[in-house]
């Protein structure tokens, strides 16, 4: 099955891909709040996260770790379409986004307007 | 609308006051948005004679109507304001995410008037318009600034999403060499406009927002956008120079040509020594960065360590290397690096220091000042004494006080105003106008003095991206001019970055900009538009006092041949150039817009 693949050590922070997935989903509309991947921005880094179902269960990804000296929050990171945090909530109706692999295939929209690499499409 | 928001937030800082205006879609079509409705605003608005410190000079920043939209390197935000350096009119392009962030916040512009009591951030965050107090931020670093009011939001994923422009300790100290900030970003262009910002109490500005904005044909906008990510992926300066190096990799191909002045723009450095482009990648660990939509991503970025200083920067750009390297005689790069770490930091911008230190290091050269009096060890090539000016000017204590007024004025307190290398006030960029005919000639007629974001014309002159041309010839250069100054204004009004001119023909943005836009302009609509957009600027200019008797280069380029290296034995030929220029512009013999000027209807009005 196909998958996205992200190396985040690519990201530009461009957040190109941020309003293709938008124009993708809303018809002749650029917000990257109405996006399903969004663009962490840690430390001067950057890291694209995809949105994925959220379960109401007891919430494991709220804690910090620590790699190379540089502490990580967790919940960031975490692509569960949460309420705690807006990321996933679309700006305009308030509901909660998931990535439907959009696009043309074989390209999702997003990974076609990465053009450094962070993204990439892979067969498993 | 398509493009554009269509709102326009009017904030009186003397009142504490703010409105919300509908943007003015009938100038909109004529002037595009960005730089060139900034323009049309600020000189309708503004009088030519104002004080650019006082309160009654304005402030306008503008994104274009690509802004945000997912256009290519649709990411720049224009501010205009009158200049406190050059007494022109000033025009910085920032980039970044601030530009989109701007309009995602729900403003094309964001007009700023008056003068505030004390300091203080305006805050537009998710709808909300404020005005902060900010005296804690006063003294504070660009960057200091951003991360203190982002932990004042309260909320990590308000603040994450949050853009934040600011000046630094130089332009709350009214330095005319102080520019604005956003994001660590080195500013470009429009210097003078930090000390604007200071003189209101400005001290930052902050946008976030919901906002949607609308193209007027997804599909068709997609497909361009797609064909234009292939150009640039198949040309190898945006494929391969400028994602590597950034900018910078043009130092070495500058130095081919004798372009990359030395010791201001006495000579060319004939060995780069270590400050090729691949010497930056020993120097440091570079990670890519790029503005909103851009898939160019020029803008590395690392972190800086040098004895006392230490923090994080932009990796040094050709702009740098140039101004606060080489041109002060400086062949260190982790020095011009900490460099320009330090001018972000600060909010100075680094042509105009950089001008301010090498005209200071001439004139202790030239013995006209010692080491001594200036208590700064300014000699060219003395990397720490770059650094410790750079650190001391924005205190204005003592000597620093002195460099702390700007090149020019600086060289003219020495009397030895032959020793300011730029135009009108405003130092010149790092390109010798000896052995780069055409920019030689824009740098003479620039509206916003001797900087060349204002007109690219080294990507032919010296890339040869679209035809071979000499940059010692001066046949044809008064047409390259008018085009490459042209077409910057159209592609700063769009909200466009101009770096992909170095994969992409101008004409290939026009699918671009027609199916964003719901428009059906071809590449000369375009092109009249930037033309109208220069003459407006122009128009403003005269009336400020400063007109054709201005279009001039330092006497050294004109009569002092180079005097060795490839261009060796070239001066500037650039009143050869001028007549022609004018009339190619449709100007009087004394460089004054007709108002029947060719394509710039209605100049007469602006
Ligand atoms: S695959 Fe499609 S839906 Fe999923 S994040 Fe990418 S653009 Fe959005
Ligand atoms: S388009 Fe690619 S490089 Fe740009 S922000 Fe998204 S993942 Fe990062
Ligand atoms: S080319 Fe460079 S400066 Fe221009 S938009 Fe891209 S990253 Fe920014």
């Amino acid at each position: 099955m196909p998958r996205i693949k992200i190396n985040h050590l690519k990201c530009t922070g461009c957040r190109h891909c941020e309003i293709a997935c938008s124009l993708n989903h809303v018809e002749n509309t650029s917000n990257p709040r109405r996006s399903r991947i969004r663009i962490m921005k840690d430390n001067e880094r950057y890291y694209p996260v995809i949105s994925g179902p959220f379960v109401d269960a007891a919430c494991t990804s709220k804690h910090f770790i620590e790699i190379n000296g540089l502490e990580y929050d967790m919940c960031a990171f975490c692509r569960a379409s949460c309420p705690e945090k807006p990321y996933f909530i679309e700006a305009e109706t308030g509901i909660p986004l998931k990535c439907d692999f959009c696009g043309i295939p074989p390209n999702p929209s997003c990974v076609r307007w990465c053009n450094s690499g962070a993204l990439e499409l892979v067969e498993d | 609308m398509n493009g554009w928001v269509g709102r326009c937030l009017r904030v009186n800082l003397t009142e504490g006051k703010h409105s919300v205006e509908e943007l003015d879609t009938s100038q909109a079509e004529r002037f595009l948005g960005g730089r060139g409705l900034a323009v049309k605003v600020f000189s309708d608005e503004v009088s030519p004679n104002v004080d650019p410190l006082s309160a009654d000079n304005k402030l306008v920043f503008s994104s274009g109507p690509l802004v945000g939209t997912g256009a290519v390197t649709g990411a720049s935000c224009s501010i205009v304001t009158r200049s406190a350096l050059t007494d022109t009119l000033a025009c910085a392009k920032t980039r970044g995410h601030f530009g989109a962030e701007m309009k995602f916040a729900g403003f094309d512009m964001i007009i700023v008037e008056g003068r505030a009591e004390s300091p203080v951030i305006l805050s537009v965050v998710d709808g909300k318009v404020r005005l902060v107090p900010a005296l804690e931020y006063w003294g504070r670093s660009t960057s200091e600034t951003e991360s203190l009011f982002k932990g004042s939001l309260g909320n990590q994923w308000t603040a994450r999403e949050t853009f934040v422009l600011s000046i630094g300790p130089a332009g709350e100290r009214l330095l005319p060499d102080a520019n604005v900030v956003n994001g660590r970003f080195l500013p470009v262009g429009g210097a003078g406009i930090g000390a604007v910002m200071g003189s209101k109490n400005l001290k930052a500005i902050a946008v976030k927002g919901q906002q949607s904005l609308k193209v007027a044909d997804g599909n068709k906008f997609v497909q361009v956008v797609n064909t234009l990510m292939n150009k640039l992926n198949s040309a190898t300066l945006t494929a391969q120079s400028m994602p590597q190096w950034g900018t910078a990799f043009l130092v070495g191909l500058c130095n081919q040509n004798g372009i990359l002045p030395r010791n201001n723009f006495q000579e060319v450095p004939i060995s780069l020594g270590n400050i090729g482009a691949e010497s930056l990648e020993k120097a440091f660990a570079l990670r890519s960065q790029g503005c909103f939509g851009c898939p160019v991503a020029c803008i590395k970025k690392t972190d800086m360590k040098q004895q006392s200083y230490e923090g994080r920067g932009m990796v040094p750009t050709y702009l740098s290397i140039g101004t606060l390297g080489t041109n002060c005689g400086v062949s260190d790069l982790s020095t011009i690096g900490t460099a320009s770490m330090l001018c972000a930091e600060m909010g100075l911008d680094p042509v105009a220091i950089g001008g301010t230190l090498a005209t200071a290091m001439e004139l202790v050269e030239k013995k006209v000042v010692t080491v001594d009096e200036i208590k700064i060890d300014l000699q060219f090539g003395n990397g720490n004494g770059i650094l410790e000016a750079l650190t001391l000017i924005s205190t204005k204590k003592g000597y620093a006080k002195k460099l702390g007024q700007g090149a020019r004025k600086l060289a003219e307190s020495f009397e030895r105003p032959d020793l300011f290398m730029g135009v009108k006030g405003m130092p010149m960029s790092p390109f010798d106008p000896r052995a780069i005919q055409g920019m030689g000639l824009h740098f003479a007629t620039s509206n916003y003095g001797a900087h060349h974001l204002y007109a690219y014309t080294f990507i032919d002159e010296v890339l040869n991206v679209n035809d071979k041309i000499e940059p010692y010839e001066t046949e044809g250069k008064p047409a390259l001019v008018k085009f490459y100054q042209d077409a910057t204004a159209v592609l700063d009004s769009l909200g466009l970055c101009c770096w992909p001119l170095m994969g992409l023909k101008f004409k290939n943005f026009v699918p671009l900009v027609n199916s964003c836009l719901g428009i059906s302009h071809n590449e000369d609509d375009l092109l009249k538009i930037g033309e109208r957009i220069w003459n407006a600027e122009r128009m403003f200019n005269i009336r400020a006092g400063i007109n054709g008797s201005h279009d001039i280069l330092p006497e050294r380029l004109m009569k002092e041949p180079i005097p060795d290296g490839p261009a060796k034995g070239q001066v500037s030929r650039v009143s050869e150039m001028i007549p022609e220029y004018y009339r190619l512009r449709g100007w009087s013999d004394k460089g004054e817009p007709k108002e029947e000027a060719s394509g710039a209807p209605g100049t007469g009005e602006v």
